[in-house]
């Protein structure tokens, strides 16, 4: 590997804890959850459903900023978390001419809820089908941003948002560009609600990750965006990208294996690319849906790479819910935020720690001690799993 | 550094379909179409493989379409060991993805179907079937000409992230499909292909040649001689 670092120079969010990273961060810090009930969402499923909605007057008001792109709930999310991340490194983003900026994007299922609507034969503007196809989707917000460089779309389950952080690290790396927008999105829509419905993955009750009474997982919905660049391109204290590491389990297509063998090989992975040992990871976000599997599957991985030195380590998907193919951005802009703040952040919703779950599991924000080395990870179906480490320079 | 290699390719289309080795074949009945639904309901099974078609016939049509021309391959991957299955990765590009699928659920949502709403759930089909642990890499594409994943696997191998990489370029979607829900144009594929290609690092063997520069969709076809 070329030895380039990498910076984050910017980050933005869109979230079900408001517009913008202000609103994440106080409920980071205060450690309460943004999930709500809401009666009255379509489809045959139990009312009401618990999940992270972005709010109301939030859609409203990027709808009447960009009548253009009003159809298109996808783009305005990611445009929103893009503008966010710019304008935080606005001097650094006009520094680089825009054939030297790349743009990657991350989703799922992109403006999913225009299939909704054509299934049932509905209005549907043109704007919204067009970014039914993600990598058009990915295409109109770069231009917007002056992204003239390589463009990229990763739709790889849950772990899409690390990996488009990968390959947006991998184009800076590899000389294609001097910077890259990275922007994760994914909305809740029938479509997905439903779909996890049906797979019965949903906790009534709103997830409740870790915890030894957890029954299942709550969605959200929003966007993440974070702005790489080449190091020298951001003036000191630098948070760097120091590696990534992504495996599949080859055992199962909607659950995870039960021993954490590839979510621990990506752990590995994503280690060796940073040449670092376990014992120097400070602290660890996990993917913690709140599903049986899942949380038992992620405890058997960290026991496995870092043995009875698990560090302290959190799951943030009680917060704003699990966002999908925004999840992998969102959650490393909260593991940015503790690097920054020096701050390990809480597991909100949690009660009563699943003794499964190593002893280290964060319940409450507090000080860090020593926070200079962070691993996030993520698990997806289809048996994918990825792990991304972030350290002060 | 040493120089990159394709291993095995494989191909099928409206063409016809083969390997490397046998060339484009024929199909040896009519195809009725630009993938009418029914196409592949195992039609075409016992050509590729000898082994139970049971799974095969569960998967959806992007999930058929990619275990279809990983088995065409005709690559041992069982004979490997299990250290060069922990470093095979796998790598898929598509312009069209899940949406086949994606629509037949928002018509009727089912379990069974909503795990084959994401363009990668391919990945998870090939990596148990022949017990690949990765890395992996799934990509939507503006186009159907897979033109990111050859240079992604690339820088794979030439980094040491990976011995070897299957890359996949996967397109289709039932006439019927897009039709029920009146799908733009420029929404569906203009053609539909499953196109795969083993690469690693050169080496003396009769079936590896050099691997070109392009989209992944000519190179494969440019190795089977089309």
């Amino acid at each position: 590997m070329t030895k380039i670092a990498v910076a984050i120079a910017g980050c933005g969010a869109v979230a079900a804890t408001g517009l913008g990273l202000k609103p994440l961060q106080h409920a980071v810090a205060a450690n309460v959850s943004a999930l709500r009930p809401r009666e009255g969402v379509p489809g045959k499923m139990p009312q009401p459903i618990v999940a992270g909605f972005v709010a109301a007057e939030i859609v409203e008001s990027l709808r009447a900023g960009d009548a253009l792109h009003a159809g298109s709930r996808a783009y305005l999310f990611a445009a929103a978390a893009a503008r966010e991340a710019v304008d935080n490194a606005s001097a650094v983003f006009a520094s680089v001419p825009p054939p030297r900026r790349g743009f990657v994007l991350s989703t799922t299922k992109a403006n999913i809820e225009a299939l909704d609507q054509l299934v049932r034969q509905q209005p549907v503007s043109d704007v919204a089908q067009r970014h039914l196809q993600p990598a058009l989707l990915a295409a109109d917000l770069a231009a917007a941003f002056g992204c003239q460089g390589p463009v990229q779309c990763v739709s790889a389950a849950c772990i899409s948002g690390l990996l488009a952080l990968q390959q947006g690290a991998a184009f800076l790396r590899r000389g294609l560009a001097d910077m890259v927008l990275v922007a994760g999105v994914d909305l809740l829509s029938q479509f997905v609600l439903s779909g996890f419905n049906t797979l019965k993955s949903l906790d009534p009750d709103g997830c409740h990750p870790f915890d030894q009474a957890r029954a299942g997982l709550s969605l959200g919905e929003g966007a993440g965006a974070i702005l790489l660049t080449r190091s020298e391109l951001v003036a000191p204290p630098r948070l760097h990208l120091a590696g990534t590491g992504t495996s599949n389990d080859a055992n199962h297509l909607t659950g995870p294996s039960r021993d954490g063998s590839g979510l621990a090989l990506a752990m590995r992975r994503a280690l060796a690319q940073a040449s670092l040992a376990p014992g120097q990871i400070d602290f660890l976000n996990a993917h913690g849906t709140g599903t049986l599997f899942n949380d038992n599957m992620e405890a058997l991985a960290l026991r496995s790479v870092f043995g009875e030195q698990v560090p302290p380590f959190n799951g943030s998907k009680g917060i704003f819910g699990h966002t999908l193919g925004a999840a992998g951005v969102l959650e490393t802009i909260l593991c940015v935020n503790a690097l920054q703040t020096r701050m390990l952040p809480g597991t909100p919703r949690l009660r009563t720690r699943d003794p499964v779950a190593p002893d280290s599991l964060l319940f409450e924000p507090r000080p860090a001690a020593k926070l200079e080395r962070v691993l996030k990870v993520n698990c997806g179906f289809g048996g994918t799993n990825a792990a991304l480490i972030l350290e002060r320079e | 550094m040493n120089k990159l290699a394709v291993h095995a390719a494989a191909y099928l289309g409206p063409e016809g379909f083969g390997n490397d080795l046998t060339g484009l074949r024929p199909w040896p009945g009519p195809l009725t179409g630009p993938f009418q639904r029914g196409e592949l309901e195992g039609l075409h099974w016992s050509l590729f493989s000898a082994s139970d078609p049971s799974r095969f016939l569960r998967m959806d049509l992007m999930c058929r379409l990619g275990y279809l021309a990983a088995e065409l391959l005709d690559v041992n991957f069982d004979a490997l060991s299990d250290a060069s299955r922990d470093q095979m990765g796998v790598c898929v590009e598509s312009f069209t993805g899940s949406l086949d699928t994606d629509i037949r659920f928002a018509q009727t949502p089912r379990p069974s179907i909503f795990a084959y709403t994401l363009p990668s759930t391919v990945i998870g089909e090939i990596c148990i079937r022949f017990r690949l642990k990765g890395p992996v890499l799934s990509l939507i594409a503006p186009d159907t000409r897979g033109t990111s994943s050859l240079a992604e696997a690339a820088e794979w191998l030439r980094e040491g992230e990976a011995e070897r990489v299957l890359c996949l370029g996967l397109e289709g979607l039932n006439r019927a499909t897009a039709e029920a829900v009146k799908l733009p144009a420029y929404l569906r594929p203009s053609r539909w292909h499953a196109a795969a290609l083993l690469l690693g690092h050169a080496e003396n063997s009769p079936r590896a040649r050099p691997l070109s520069a392009g989209p992944l969709v000519a190179v494969c076809r440019q190795a089977l001689k089309m």
